[in-house]
């Protein structure tokens, strides 16, 4: 049983990432890698170093305790080599001026707990809860399936942000805790998302269909990224799939109500982490992508609701 | 031209622009205001002159005099004291100051001059307090209260139910029966105010018909007539209309502004709903006008007042009035100081508006306050739940009992940062010790003791003294007790004397101690000797900047469970506990609050480098806030429970300041967590919100050039002031405030 999981952030007053305040807890490690991801440092499931070159004060006290040579001063230059790293955080120990931090903490349930029950009472007031995002948090599921059942033992509501690529148990076994489920669906077209995305979406078009077959709450969230879904065709897929889901769902009678408890929600692309990507160390390959327009979106979102689903633009 | 007919809308914006000059020539004539926006217009060219002060909160500010007004004066070495000869020379100065009318305004008057700037010197001399200034310049101590004017509110419905006449029926009657020698200063001086009151008001009403004779447009004279009217009958009746109400209460309130810079206003939405219900009853009231009157005073009076909150027996008082005051504000976008009550009682929808107009305005406006904790925590003083209700909010962070409590609040304040430098340094210039962070908090608590002393030996100086240097006739006349005992209100004239002391900077002092505890004691990253070398030399060097983001990176108070957390808890109650258990050598009650105003840059500059990284005379932290940037997500709900847990808790406040997302959209959603995020801070125990959501690329941009927006409006503290007012310094903290809150 894993005890520990590394954990990159855990954000309070987390307002975007479902009903009410929440705090959302941020695991690292996914199984996609999407090239225009807004949360790089959640793709690795190690810890790496973040690096900000101008925040240096030039105090070499990274050169002074790295055993693998990955700091070096020459001349009054400062050198970080990557390829010597090994990611062990001593340098970001002994940095205070914001140049070198490790992301990633691995942390037990408890402390996660901690930092969550901080917040009970905004959860309270306002219907909101815990998130767990990433990454992927499924990865870790059994640490959050602990994590998810002491929550509920507090009465807090949870939600899991999802991409849904994993074998089905994974997220079947969390559901007994789960309030809310939060799943990507990026492309219908599995070549494609292979390639956008590093795998196919076989999996997560399987695990959708499974997950309606519940009578669990599910946003499904669609980024829109140009180059990748924001033609009306490739979206107009999507919304079909939709669609079917919550057909699937009415059918098989799980809802209660005539409501399938299914909505639809539209991410525009943002540069916000194109920073990061940089301070990564890492491959921003979306730096050329402009941000879909909101006349874009709610073009988008009129397709969806033509087809009388429940559909907001983020 | 002559049939020109106006909307109100229409009017109000005719009166913003107006106020947009004034205030400009303001700027280029005064330059910095720190402060609150008085609402003041310049004195005509050929007589103004300007001059540097000490102003009723403390500030060093710069006023402007108007030259035609020269103050008689009572003392060989100049100045004026005592009630006889202030209310002499305030009844002159309301003779002589010039007439204002702005013909698109129901209501006449503002003002040029503050009696409070003449004052020179400020203290009269003969009163030496030099027993006390050893230990005032040993903790920095500037604002200990002696000689603090007004911060205590008066009760409006004595004025309303009396007018001019009938207050100067009411001095007479008592001076018959209060004859001793100190009553009969107070009412000679209360007599003269009066009779200078009705001079003034008796002036507009003569140039209002005047210019009503001259003005063309027909609904303009229409106006101005009535303005005569209404203002012939004020001269001596109390008012019977709510316009008329409104008018009385402008003449009251900016002659409180002329004679000590006074501000409190209080419940507008309980005292004037009996004239609203009457005139809507009769039929001669709209709410339209009724907003309109309102918008027409609060253009010249940015006085603080609360909305909505709880009847005496607990019950809900949110009324039709309520809502109209802020849809007024809404509609004036102006630097305004409007509070609205949030409670387990109180209508929800109130607070809901409010929200809603934070959203839309962006200009701070309103703020929130936490009624129900701060009536239920004034009981812990032995006083009645219903004193507590009653107890309005009326100044910047304060609350006070309309007409029955002498309060000295927002007046005194103890900079806690001084006190730990002094117990600091004390400590490592020992050498009989070995330093540690127990034996420095030793060392806290016995300095921080001894500052308190020293405030509270200075507030009893200054309650004996005060009647005879500057005496606040002012507020005496709608006080309870003043003119029927022929005591000025800081002379034993009210019912309750609960005297405010706020402590600033305490997220400086939690940090400071926390970062000492973690490199020195727990990681031995340096030692006590090297660190105060680094604080000596304000952390020069490579090393002692490596030093200084060392001690600053320690995690600070508001991140959650940290030592900062912890200390912060501790310095407040270490400082709540010995306030509350030691009132004034005389027996005065003192309430601790914790609230910095809008001196944290200026308190800074009494402080050298601390442990917390702080740079040597750098700005302290604000109120009971943590550092800016205190998490990497400056979490408002982290803020909140921050704040929450370190509140004195005895019926002052400990502000929360805080900055949202300037992104974030005015939706339903957006709406229903801000309401929680307010509603839970005060159900964890905050007592109030002063809240900001600003566009962050307007205020960079106002900060780089102040003339790009004049009309920016920022909460800049517990006031509300137009952005390109304030100094560099000041605009910084607010710019720091926003940019690090995303």
């Amino acid at each position: 049983m894993s005890s520990t999981a590394l954990i990159f952030h855990i954000q309070r007053f987390s307002i975007h990432d479902g009903p009410g305040i929440r705090t959302t807890v941020f695991f690292k490690g996914c199984s996609l890698s999407c090239f225009w991801c807004h949360n790089p440092e959640g793709r690795h499931a190690y810890s790496e170093i973040q690096f900000v070159a101008s925040n240096c004060i030039g105090c070499g006290e990274c050169v002074y305790v790295c055993e693998h040579h990955a700091h070096q001063l020459k001349d009054g230059e400062r050198f970080y080599s990557r390829a010597l790293c090994v990611n062990c955080g001593k340098c970001a120990q002994n940095c205070f001026s914001g140049t070198l931090e490790l992301i990633g903490k691995r942390m037990t349930v408890k402390q996660v707990m901690d930092e969550i029950l901080r917040d009970s009472a905004f959860y309270e007031s306002s219907n909101g809860g815990i998130t767990l995002s990433g990454g992927e948090p499924c990865l870790k599921s059994v640490f959050i399936r602990t994590l998810l059942e002491q929550c509920k033992q507090q009465n807090i509501h949870t939600a899991l942000e999802t991409c849904g690529n994993y074998k089905w148990d994974k997220l079947n076994s969390l559901l007994p805790f789960t309030d809310l489920v939060m799943m990507d669906i990026k492309l219908m077209n599995p070549d494609k998302h292979k390639q956008v995305t590093g795998d196919s979406n076989k999996r997560i078009i399987t695990n959708a269909r499974q997950l309606v077959l519940t009578d669990k709450p599910i946003i499904f969230r669609t980024p829109i990224v140009p180059t990748v879904n924001d033609t009306i065709e490739e979206f107009s897929e999507i919304v079909d799939f939709i669609e079917e889901l919550i057909e699937l769902r009415l059918k098989r009678g799980k809802a209660s109500t005539n409501d399938a408890n299914i909505q639809l929600e539209l991410l525009p692309f943002h540069q916000l982490a194109s920073d990061k990507y940089k301070h990564l160390g890492q491959d921003y390959k979306a730096a050329q992508l402009i941000p879909p327009a909101s006349e874009k979106m709610h073009e988008l979102a009129e397709i969806a609701k033509k087809h009388a689903i429940d559909v907001k633009v983020r | 031209m002559e049939n020109n007919t106006y909307t109100y809308q229409q009017r109000i914006d005719a009166l913003r622009a107006t106020k947009l000059k004034h205030t400009q020539e303001k700027w280029d004539y005064i330059g910095v205001l720190d402060y609150d926006d008085y609402a003041l217009i310049l004195p005509p060219v050929e007589y103004r002159e300007k001059k540097h002060l000490v102003s009723a909160s403390g500030l060093e500010i710069t006023d402007v005099l108007y030259t035609k007004f020269v103050p008689k004066t009572n003392h060989p070495g100049g100045g004026f004291f005592g009630a006889r000869i202030c209310g002499e020379n305030f009844g002159k100065m309301l003779e002589i100051h010039p007439v204002y009318i702005d013909p698109f305004s129901s209501l006449a008057g503002s003002f040029m001059m503050i009696l409070l700037s003449y004052r020179d010197p400020y203290w009269n001399p003969d009163f030496n307090f030099s027993h006390l200034e050893n230990e005032h310049k040993k903790y920095k101590i500037t604002l200990h209260g002696i000689g603090a004017a007004q911060h205590f509110c008066h009760d409006m419905t004595i004025g309303f139910e009396l007018g001019w006449k009938g207050i100067l029926d009411k001095i007479r009657h008592y001076r018959t029966l209060n004859t001793d020698e100190e009553a009969t200063e107070l009412y000679d001086g209360l007599e003269d105010i009066v009779s200078g009151f009705q001079n003034w008001i008796g002036r507009h009403a003569v140039a209002a018909r005047e210019m009503a004779a001259a003005e063309k447009n027909r609904l303009l004279k229409q106006n101005l007539l009535e303005i005569a009217e209404i203002n012939e009958k004020l001269v001596s009746e109390p008012p019977t209309t709510f316009r008329e109400a409104c008018q009385w209460m402008l003449w009251y309130q900016i002659a409180g502004k002329m004679y000590n810079a006074g501000g409190s206003l209080g419940r507008i939405d309980q005292f004037l709903l009996p004239f609203y219900e009457r005139d809507i009853t009769a039929g001669i009231l709209t709410d339209e006008e009724a907003i309109f009157h309102i918008a027409c005073h609060f253009i010249h009076d940015t006085s603080y007042i609360q909305l909505g909150g709880p009847d005496e027996n607990g019950h809900d008082a949110t009324n039709k009035l309520s809502y109209l005051v802020l849809e007024a504000a809404h509609r004036l976008k102006i630097p305004m100081n409007v509070g609205v009550c949030v409670g387990e009682k109180l209508d929800t929808q109130l607070l809901r508006r409010g929200v809603e107009i934070l959203f839309e305005d962006k200009t701070g406006i309103p703020k929130f306050l936490g009624i129900d904790v701060t009536s239920k925590d004034f009981t812990k003083n032995g006083y009645p739940i219903e004193l507590g209700r009653d107890r309005v909010y009326c100044g910047c962070n304060w609350h006070a009992i309309p007409g029955r409590e002498y309060t000295m609040n927002d007046c005194v304040k103890l900079n806690l940062g001084v006190v730990f430098e002094v117990a600091f340094y004390d400590m490592m210039d020992d050498k009989n010790t070995h330093p540690s962070v127990a034996e420095l908090w030793k060392r806290y608590e016995y300095h921080m003791s001894r500052a308190v002393d020293i405030i509270a030996q200075s507030m009893d100086f200054h309650l004996d003294h005060m009647f005879q240097v500057f005496p606040e006739l002012h507020l005496d006349l709608l006080c309870h007790g003043p003119i029927e005992r022929g005591r000025d209100a800081s002379h034993g004239g009210v019912e309750f004397y609960n005297l405010g002391l706020d402590a600033a900077g305490l997220a400086t002092v939690a940090d400071s101690f926390a970062a000492l505890e973690q490199r020195i004691e727990i990681e031995k990253r340096l030692t006590w000797q090297e660190l105060t070398d680094y604080l000596k030399s304000d952390w020069a060097g490579t090393d002692g900047e490596r030093a200084r983001l060392m001690m600053k990176k320690a995690p600070k108070f508001g991140s959650g469970g940290s030592l900062a957390d912890d200390y912060a808890i501790r310095v407040s109650r270490l400082f709540t506990n010995y306030v509350i258990e030691h009132p004034t050598p005389k027996g005065f009650k003192i309430l601790p609050g914790i609230f910095s105003w809008a001196l944290t840059v200026q308190l800074g500059k009494d402080v050298g480098a601390t442990p917390n990284g702080r740079h040597a005379y750098a700005s302290i932290t604000h109120g009971p806030n943590p550092e800016p940037g205190f998490r990497k997500d400056s979490a408002p709900s982290a803020l909140a429970v921050a704040v929450a847990k370190v509140q004195p808790g005895y019926g002052n406040t400990a502000p929360m300041q805080i900055e949202l997302d300037p992104g974030l959209s005015r939706d339903e959603e957006n709406i229903e967590k801000l309401m929680s995020l307010i509603k839970t801070h005060f159900e964890l125990g905050g007592t109030q919100i002063n809240m900001n959501i600003l566009d962050k690329q307007k205020i960079v941009e106002a900060h780089e050039d102040p003339s790009r927006h004049p009309d920016l409006v920022v909460r800049v503290t517990g006031f509300s002031a137009y952005f390109a007012s304030l100094s560099p310094e000041l605009r910084q903290v607010v710019v720091d405030r926003i940019v690090t809150s995303e």
